[in-house]
């Protein structure tokens, strides 16, 4: 077994009064794709949200790629460039063309000269299936485009971890597929991913574990497998027979 | 039914051509046709009067024989060229910024481009005010004055030249520390630093009376000014930190600054004539700058100063940092309780009580500290207005790439937030402009002044129409001008809706 690319142990977060995380425990083995799954307000937006310190943890230890989560500011750049994240409405700049988009971040803070950056952005696009876009702005492309724009401007910093927030939950059913297809390829390339999603299709397809969250605690976790096939859990079976059943 | 050949129908035949239109505009019934038959007697009746005093009794020679004196005022007759170059260098390096900028998005031409626009104010200011440099003998023997003869600089009220130089110095100074990574680089700056240091200790062993007349040593004052400006410098240093090229920048400001430390410094007259400086441009103060070239004047510094205050205002409100907040609240409520008038008559009559009795600033550069501050308090609110617009997702994926706070800002923030913003700002400056004539109340000769002087004028007695609609027309053209702008602006900047 490889060693853990991120540890959290005991990851504690409230919002006001309102207690989000409950000791929140996980370890994320290096090229393992991870599916966190479960009701609105479980937690797991805010969970992953701690990982790259958009959100403040503020019990616990989360330990990404060997560096703790602490308030020094350098930590918290280093490892932001080192996680690439997507977000469930894309986020895009719209003042920004999808070139502009892509390599705003490899330019500014890794310092690459534009040409190759823009190099390597064009071979992302060409990778997420739309290098013909590349100069329009973002209100111009559909909401499949967009997500896949996002997906390739967090690719150009060349993470060694990708965080996705439900990635297909504001897009049109006919383009989740598009998305979905583009981040099954991601994964089988060796990608460490942790993803949100209540689609359990691409879960079934390509994670390697997943965790089932309630009320900012992990209920249960396992293989697809297990948790399909054999779920332990009462609040699991009814939430997949909830999701599944239609 | 039967087909109806869609050849054969021919369009009605009222809605085309002239007539059609108006039929449909003018005369669609009797009541429209009733008020267009009132409002083209109207018209026919201010045209045809308006038309025959502009040319059977306006008396244009008022304005004609007084355009160079409505334009540049008093400004030396013999100098006037200077103005002139003034024009055509903005001329020339606008329309140079208008085809290169978009056709070729080279980025070194726009780098080229951007300098030039940098140096244009100091160009521009040395060319309007003219410049004094000094002689090599000059600058061995006034230099010699700060180490031998400081009692003679202070009799000569020559102090201020000493606070410039370790302003200067010091803000190289304090970026150079967080900049510079090599040591040479580092020690050298350290050097600069301390030789004008060092320059000014018998200056700083002398007693003057300072703000509210209170009499302390020199060295009081000079520590303040260099320990702030080294601040600051250390600040604007940490932003650029990073940024590629910021190294090279600074030296070459470093090589910039120290010919200009040299005229602050040696640049005074001590009554011999064989040391004293040359003026290469001769000198024209600005409080003697008066018609259009004092409007443009004002409103051009105003309209530029204000920019980055009022955005740093703006962005100061929403600091979470107490004290930032608290100042830029504090300063920009006071500044929008009061109305231009009353803070253009603090600038001329209140700031001289505040300000160490050395300082004697220029009337007309205290109109502009007046209006800048003005206008930065309004934009400052305005640019708040865009910053709301700008959703708070847009910073969190700015951040979740790995961009720190003044990259976040400087990059993904700012430029929506002014995007959004274009015509209220724009309406600021257009307003800032026209607010220039408020300062013939504090006694400046702005062009409306100059103009209300002419026709006092023997010759031109009685041209008050012909006078004022010149004004206006002026003031028309150029706030057209500039509406205009800012819907080209909206227009290429805009962010691209979805079609």
């Amino acid at each position: 077994m490889s060693e853990p690319i991120i540890v959290c142990k005991d990851v504690h977060k409230w919002f006001g009064n309102f207690h989000a995380l409950k000791g929140v425990g996980m370890e994320v083995n290096k090229g393992e794709v991870i599916v966190i799954f479960g009701p609105s307000g479980s937690g797991k937006s805010t969970f992953i949200r701690t990982i790259n310190r958009l959100e403040e943890h503020q019990r616990g230890t989360i330990i990404v790629d060997g560096i703790e989560l602490t308030h020094d500011v350098r930590n918290i750049a280093v490892i932001r460039s080192e996680i690439g994240m997507v977000f469930q409405q894309f986020n895009l700049f719209p003042h920004l063309s999808v070139m502009q988009n892509i390599i705003l971040a490899p330019v500014w803070v890794r310092k690459w000269p534009t040409d190759k950056a823009e190099a390597v952005a064009m071979e992302l696009l060409e990778r997420v299936g739309i290098p013909e876009q590349a100069n329009k702005f973002p209100g111009q492309l559909s909401g499949g485009q967009q997500q896949r724009v996002a997906i390739a401007r967090a690719l150009a910093m060349q993470p060694k971890i990708m965080l996705f927030d439900e990635p297909t939950s504001a897009l049109d059913p006919e383009m989740i597929k598009e998305v979905l297809d583009v981040m099954v390829e991601l994964a089988k390339s060796g990608m460490t991913m942790l993803v949100v999603t209540h689609e359990m299709g691409f879960a079934r397809a390509v994670a390697d574990r997943m965790f089932f969250f309630d009320q900012g605690q992990i209920v249960e976790s396992g293989t697809p497998v297990d948790i399909f096939e054999k779920p332990k859990e009462e609040r699991t079976k009814l939430f997949l027979s909830q999701i599944l059943s239609h | 039914m039967g087909r109806v050949e869609t050849s054969s129908i021919k369009p009605p035949v009222t809605s085309q051509g002239v007539l059609g239109w108006l039929r449909a505009n003018l005369f669609s019934n009797w009541f429209n046709s009733l008020l267009t038959i009132i409002f083209m007697v109207l018209i026919y009746v201010v045209a045809r009067s308006v038309l025959i005093w502009s040319v059977q009794e306006a008396n244009w020679l008022a304005v004609v024989d007084n355009l160079g004196v409505l334009t540049w005022g008093r400004y030396p007759s013999t100098e006037v060229w200077r103005l002139g170059l003034s024009l055509s260098l903005i001329v020339v390096m606008g329309t140079l910024t208008w085809i290169l900028w978009y056709r070729h998005s080279n980025p070194r031409i726009r780098r080229v481009l951007m300098i030039g626009w940098l140096l244009m104010p100091f160009v521009l200011t040395i060319l309007i005010r003219g410049i004094i440099l000094p002689t090599f003998r000059t600058i061995v023997n006034n230099i010699g004055y700060y180490i031998v003869r400081p009692d003679v600089l202070i009799s000569l009220d020559q102090t201020w030249r000493a606070n410039g130089a370790l302003t200067l110095a010091g803000l190289l100074t304090g970026a150079s520390w967080v900049i510079f990574k090599k040591l040479r680089s580092r020690s050298l700056a350290i050097v600069g630093g301390l030789v004008i240091i060092a320059l000014m200790i018998p200056l700083s062993t002398q007693s003057r009376p300072w703000i509210f007349g209170i009499t302390m040593p020199m060295a009081i004052p000079f520590l303040v000014t260099f320990s702030l400006s080294l601040l600051v410098g250390r600040a604007v240093g940490l932003s650029f930190v990073n940024v590629t090229g910021s190294a090279r920048v600074l030296a070459a400001w470093w090589l910039l600054s120290i010919p200009i430390i040299l005229i602050v410094l040696t640049t005074f007259e001590v009554g011999n004539e064989a040391v004293d400086p040359v003026e290469a441009l001769l000198i024209v103060p600005p409080n003697i700058w008066s018609g259009i070239l004092l409007t443009l004047a004002l409103s051009v510094v105003s309209i530029v100063a204000s920019f980055p205050i009022g955005v740093l205002l703006a962005l100061g409100r929403r600091s979470s940092l107490p004290v930032v907040k608290g100042f830029s609240i504090l300063f920009i409520e006071l500044v929008r309780g009061v109305p231009l008038i009353t803070i253009l008559f603090m600038a001329q009559v209140m700031l001289p009580l505040f300000l160490p009795l050395e300082v004697n600033i220029d009337r007309v550069l205290r109109a502009m500290a007046g209006m800048t501050l003005f206008t930065a308090a309004y934009l400052a609110e305005i640019v708040r207005g865009g910053l709301q617009v700008v959703r708070n997702e847009q910073i969190e994926a700015a951040r979740a790439l790995g961009l720190n706070e003044f990259l976040v800002t400087s990059l993904v923030v700012l430029p929506q937030a002014l995007r959004a913003v274009i015509p209220p700002i724009m309406g600021q400056f257009v307003s800032i402009f026209k607010d220039t004539s408020l300062v013939a109340i504090v006694g400046l000769l702005d062009v409306l002044a100059v103009s209300e002087s002419v026709i006092k004028a023997r010759d031109y007695l009685g041209a008050v129409r012909e006078m004022y609609l010149f004004v206006g027309l002026f003031y028309f053209v150029l706030s057209y001008a500039m509406s205009q702008v800012s819907r080209r602006l909206e227009v290429q900047l805009g962010v691209v809706e979805k079609d």
